[in-house]
């Protein structure tokens, strides 16, 4: 599991979209923190969902994910170091693009938004694993959030986003139903795991 | 060693893969040929653990490939013609490899230098050509120089220098021992390699045999020339031969080119050009292919 994490650390340094991406982002996250908190959690917490479904959900975008399970054919190890590497890309990104927060002397804000980044990236790596593709994942999220917990729900209802967005704010009960949200995801990502892989 | 022991893989009622098996063994290349949608793929993927099989096991070196502690350094695969996120150089690609199945870094230098891509190696994969990106792959099976080689069309995309270069390393692979299952549509080039044929057909094996005894099986053919090729045509008939006309060129199956030396001297026609055509892999496979 350390093999693939290491492994997944680097690659996403090294591919230069996912490395530019992290760089101007954290760099609106510390414009935006000195400015606007309000503006720089909602930021943080997109950023966070995105970065971490993008470690996982990249190796099937280009069929990398045939790699690694050529060399750990144990899925569930492949599942549990991709999680890890999405908890430490995300929350490394809350932490850095929140400084500028942090200095303002807000630190509130900003360790409510540290707390919950591990659980955005459980819930987000989770589902990029259970979907696979890139693209149904972040327009499947957007559709949901605005639809079903914006529109129907008023971010009333107890749902993911709604739960995770209370949670950023402090809210303990938020955080609770936000961390089961995330066990959801990852038992539904365990249970499916071992799906054929397909070359399309 | 690999041995593939009666995988199926079915949809629904229909049986892509049934009931395949077969086996590749050290110091030989198996080559694995079928025609497009015969089944080829789903197996590579089924013995490769990266489909499940609805009955029948895969093993590499007598264990399931999930058994295995360290598989990096049982097999190596290349397959669908060089996989690497195309954002990411060729080194980096071969390092994010290496940390996962413990290569070192040194490694990765000298297989960039073995596959050729030492000066291309800190560009973008996603500005190879084709024959790079196989050759990124080849590099990345070799990772952990393992002693079996699994590679789907391996020589596709590559220049007659590369598929000289990957022939040569194939075969040098199985002189040391090694275990390589390949498979190509590139028949020719494959005639030139291979040491052992499994031939698919509709998700079945028809045919797992040495390349050798395929050849004996098939007959030559020969091409004769002569004066009087009407003449010649009824004698060889009579004699048993099955003869086509190409051109100015007699074509004959079913005789030796004994026989029709000796027959043609007997009835008196002298002949201006008696050659052999030896079967080739394509007219074999084609033949097995159509039989089914």
């Amino acid at each position: 599991m350390i093999a693939i994490l290491r492994s997944d650390l680097y690659r996403t340094v090294t591919i230069r979209s996912s490395a530019v991406s992290l760089a101007v982002l954290v760099l609106l996250g510390l414009l935006l923190g000195a400015v606007n908190i309000d503006a720089w959690a909602l930021l943080a917490g997109m950023g966070a969902f995105g970065f971490a479904a993008m470690v996982v959900a990249q190796h099937y975008q280009h069929r990398t994910a045939f790699l690694l399970y050529l060399a750990q054919p144990r899925r569930m190890v492949v599942l549990g170091g991709q999680l890890v590497a999405a908890i430490v890309v995300a929350t490394a990104f809350v932490a850095t693009s929140g400084l500028a927060v942090l200095i303002r002397g807000e630190s509130g804000p900003y360790e409510d938004l540290l707390t919950v980044a591990p659980i955005v990236a459980i819930l987000a790596a989770s589902c990029a694993s259970v979907i696979r593709r890139s693209t149904w994942l972040l327009l499947g999220s957007a559709g949901w959030f605005v639809f079903v917990e914006g529109l129907i729900g008023r971010l009333k209802l107890p749902l993911p986003f709604t739960s995770l967005i209370s949670a950023g704010a402090g809210d303990t009960r938020g955080l609770l139903i936000a961390s089961l949200w995330a066990s959801l995801a990852f038992v539904v990502a365990s249970l499916s795991i071992g799906r054929d892989l397909t070359g399309d | 060693m690999i041995q593939v022991l009666g995988l199926t893989k079915s949809y629904g009622h229909l049986n892509v893969v049934d009931q395949v098996s077969f086996a590749a063994r050290p110091g030989r290349v198996t080559g694995f040929l079928g025609l497009n949608g015969s089944g080829k793929t789903t197996t590579l993927r089924m013995l490769l653990g990266l489909t499940r099989p609805t009955s029948g096991e895969a093993r590499i070196n007598h264990r399931r490939l999930r058994d295995l502690r360290h598989p990096s350094k049982e097999v190596g695969t290349v397959l669908e013609q060089g996989i690497s996120h195309p954002g990411q150089s060729g080194r980096a690609h071969l390092i994010s490899q290496a940390l996962i199945v413990g290569a070192s870094r040194s490694r990765v230098d000298a297989l960039l230098d073995e596959v050729d891509l030492a000066e291309a190696a800190d560009q973008r994969t996603g500005q190879y050509s084709l024959g790079m990106r196989q050759r990124l792959a080849v590099a990345t099976a070799l990772l952990c120089n393992p002693p079996v080689l699994v590679l789907d069309e391996p020589a596709n995309g590559l220049d007659p220098e590369g598929v000289a270069w990957i022939r040569a390393l194939l075969r040098n692979h199985a002189n040391r021992g090694g275990t390589v299952l390949l498979s190509s549509h590139l028949l020719a080039e494959l005639a030139h390699l291979i040491d052992d044929v499994v031939i698919i057909v509709k998700g079945r094996v028809t045919c797992e045999a040495p390349l050798a005894s395929l050849y004996d099986n098939v007959a030559s053919r020969l091409r004769i020339r002569s004066r009087d090729q009407r003449r010649l045509w009824q004698v060889l008939e009579s004699a048993g031969g099955r003869v086509t006309r190409n051109g100015d060129v007699l074509e004959v199956v079913g005789l030796t080119s004994e026989d029709v030396g000796e027959i043609a001297f007997q009835a008196r026609v002298p002949l201006h050009e008696l050659t052999v055509d030896p079967p080739d892999l394509e007219q074999i496979f084609l033949t097995m292919a159509a039989a089914r």
